[in-house]
């Protein structure tokens, strides 16, 4: 225990030194600072003395409370915390292992009664209660706003600190690998923010493709009840005719008859012309649908073996923010103001979406992604362990 | 604390091959007394360094038996009672020197008490008192040494590894080292030290090793390791050297120590003084006049110059460790 209090002292005196914790920890201030600046009242939103009058953010739409729990879910914590605050802080801790095993300084270390694994795992403890501390002190900070500003008391927040450590810890076992093998700060920063964009692009391959496959999914699906419709319609019509033509037309004159079925013939010609088109669509979207399935599934499957950095920071929101409660949307989820059809968003598409992403369970999110760490960090701690320094 | 009859060290067979088939070392055997101060020596990649981390678990064997205090090479638990001062070691720059201490005495399993009271007593012991609070980013190199020397004994160990201790520092500095060296061993400690500085190991070193290429050329006691080049060496006036080289024809070998004449020096291969009156009695009847007779020993260079050299061509080894073969 006295070696184990003795390196989480020492990581403290290095981050005490390091003055990017502490800007980093200022920056934050400052962007809780900013949110709590930030207000709504009936007329639309402040910030400090000014008024912006909009009728999308009223306290007649959303509560003070929830107006906070939205910028700080929806901007400041998957803006600032997820990516600058992350950023900033493997800056600050990309070089503890390059440092802890530079030449002339891991001998008195590793010459020391501690075994490697410990050693390797405690320094990657400290390196994470650097991400922990930012993100407590940043948690504590936007608790007392909302609680003062906002008049609700959100204890869900300190939620952030367990998932924004877990979600740092993911990108951090990767600089560690990095820094282990090249024994350079700045390659294994380069290297973890390179590979953090591929996880993010894949992130962002899986929305695109799951958008692709429930949009076509829909077009099949209305295709499918135009079908039905319209067969419905070519039955009636079809019947209409027969009838005309048949008994029901003995009472009209030939050329209101004649006239009629001329109506009813070329109506038939439409429906049956439509029918053809939503066929087409059923056809169309069901061929688009499993063109895309596999392709989905593919960057599924390797998004089940990668780090899941949005997904996890996404559980935030998830749990934090009553979607319902946000402008725009309604208990069934995205309420369709026309705008969005205009631009090509189906709200439906958004909700299945949403609902499918709600879906994916905790563990596959968290899970698997812990999953990865631990193989990356047992490959690290493999290689620590056995190199000679 | 080991006595000066066990063995604080025992090394056999301790071999290191690297990628490419460098062998650091190959098959070395080494045994260091408690109380004793031995000196490893050897050129630039010998393996000297390699060996103190293989010691230290700094680095993995290839092949390696024996013991450290007792207990079998790389068992961590016994590095508790072993104090270590690597070779351009870093100590982190944002700790002071007494943080510096308190951490690395806490590594080591020393318990916090027993780090107050000894942060003091060492940093007096090195003469760093006043500089314990500053931070040791401004230290000159001889400062960060004697704080690296402090660090190594925060534990009261009873085998200590100082790899260069005196590198980088001044002569003061150089005595106090010694002076500590010698403390520790009055007191039953082992103390092994690897120096390029071999007046500095030859004034406190009781035994010494020299490793060429990853093996151990020889070992002892100085005196066992000179003693067959120890001589005694006449200086006579140089007008005299004519009678001289007459009187070395004419005397009878029987009896004589085997003398060559170098210049106005007759170098005579004996230690024994009653061998050499003979001469000194022949040189006088002929009235040679003898400027001084002096017993010679060889120095620490000169073996392991010798050491060094290749007997057959005459030429000092490459330096570096072996490629290839076994």
């Amino acid at each position: 225990m006295t070696q184990t209090w003795a390196l989480l002292l020492d990581a403290y005196r290095e981050l005490n030194s390091k003055k990017l914790f502490w800007i980093t920890l200022i920056l934050s201030a400052i962007v809780v600072l900013a949110c709590g600046m930030a207000g709504i009242n009936e007329k639309g939103i402040t910030f400090l003395h000014w008024q912006f009058e909009t009728p999308f953010f009223t306290t007649e739409i959303m509560s003070r409370a929830n107006f906070y729990k939205m910028i700080f879910a929806s901007m400041a914590i998957p803006i600032w915390l997820t990516w600058v605050a992350t950023v900033l802080a493997l800056v600050s801790t990309g070089g503890i292992f390059p440092d802890f095993i530079a030449s002339g300084s891991i001998e008195l270390t590793l010459s020391k009664p501690i075994g490697r694994w410990r050693l390797f795992l405690t320094k990657y403890g400290t390196g994470l209660l650097f991400a922990g501390l930012q993100v407590l002190v940043f948690s504590l900070a936007s608790f007392l706003v909302i609680g003062v500003r906002g008049g609700s008391w959100e204890w869900g927040l300190f939620l952030a600190v367990p998932i924004v450590v877990v979600f740092f810890s993911y990108l951090f076992s990767i600089c560690v690998l990095f820094g282990i093998v090249t024994k350079s700060t700045i390659a294994s920063i380069l290297l973890t923010l390179l590979m953090w964009f591929g996880i993010s692009m894949m992130g962002a391959a899986d929305g695109m493709l799951m958008m692709f496959r429930t949009q076509a999914e829909f077009r099949a699906e209305d295709g499918q009840k135009k079908v039905e419709r319209l067969e419905k319609t070519l039955a009636s019509q079809r019947a209409e005719l027969a009838d005309v033509e048949g008994a029901g037309g003995e009472a009209m004159s030939a050329e209101d008859r004649e006239a009629k079925v001329a109506s009813l013939t070329g109506r038939i010609g439409n429906t049956e012309r439509s029918l053809a088109g939503a066929r087409e669509d059923v056809t169309g979207g069901e061929r688009a649908a499993s063109q895309i399935e596999p392709w989905y599934k593919g960057v599924l499957a390797a998004r089940t073996v990668l780090p899941k950095t949005g997904d996890t920071i996404g559980l935030l929101q998830r749990w934090l923010v009553d979607t319902s409660q946000l402008p725009g949307m309604n208990e069934d989820g995205p309420v369709d103001t026309g705008e969005s059809l205009k631009n090509g968003q189906d709200p439906r598409v958004q909700k299945r979406i949403q609902e499918q992403v709600n879906k994916r369970p905790v563990w596959w999110v968290v899970g698997t992604s812990l999953g990865f760490e631990a193989v990356v960090l047992l490959g690290a701690g493999w290689m620590f362990a056995r190199r000679d320094f | 604390m080991s006595g000066t009859g066990t063995l604080a060290l025992d090394l056999r067979d301790v071999a290191k091959t690297y990628k490419g088939k460098v062998h650091a070392l190959r098959g070395v055997d080494m045994r260091v007394h408690g109380g004793e101060v031995f000196g490893l020596l050897g050129p630039n990649g010998a393996g000297k360094s390699t060996l103190v981390k293989i010691l230290m678990t700094v680095i993995r064997p290839t092949r390696c038996e024996g013991t450290l205090l007792g207990s079998p090479v790389g068992e961590k638990a016994t590095l508790a009672r072993v104090g270590y001062l690597p070779e351009h070691h870093k100590f982190p720059g944002y700790l002071t020197g007494a943080q510096v201490l308190d951490f690395y005495g806490a590594m080591a399993g020393v318990a916090r008490g027993t780090r107050k009271r000894r942060i003091g007593e060492l940093l007096d012991l090195v003469g760093m008192s006043d500089w314990g609070k500053k931070r040791v980013g401004g230290y000159s190199k001889g400062m960060r040494q004697r704080v690296g020397v402090a660090q190594a004994l925060m534990n009261d160990p009873d085998l200590v590894l100082l790899d260069e201790p005196t590198d980088g520092v001044d002569p003061v500095g150089r005595r106090d080292i010694r002076d500590i060296v010698v403390r520790m061993k009055d007191r039953g400690k082992a103390v092994f030290i690897n120096s390029h500085l071999l007046s500095e190991l030859e004034q406190v070193c009781d035994r010494v090793a020299i490793l060429v290429q990853g093996m151990v050329a020889q070992q002892g006691t100085i005196d066992e390791l000179t003693k067959d080049q120890q001589r005694y060496e006449i200086e006579f006036a140089s007008e005299d050297g004519a009678r001289v080289a007459q009187m070395l024809d004419e005397m009878d070998a029987n009896g004589l120590p085997d003398s060559r004449v170098e210049g106005s020096r007759i170098r005579l291969s004996t230690v024994d003084a009653v061998a050499v009156q003979p001469m000194i009695d022949g040189l006088r009847a002929r009235g040679v006049t003898i400027r001084s007779i002096r017993a010679m020993r060889p120095s620490l260079e000169d073996l392991f110059m010798v050491a060094v050299t290749d007997r057959e061509t005459g030429r000092t080894l490459a330096p570096g460790a072996a490629k290839g073969g076994r």
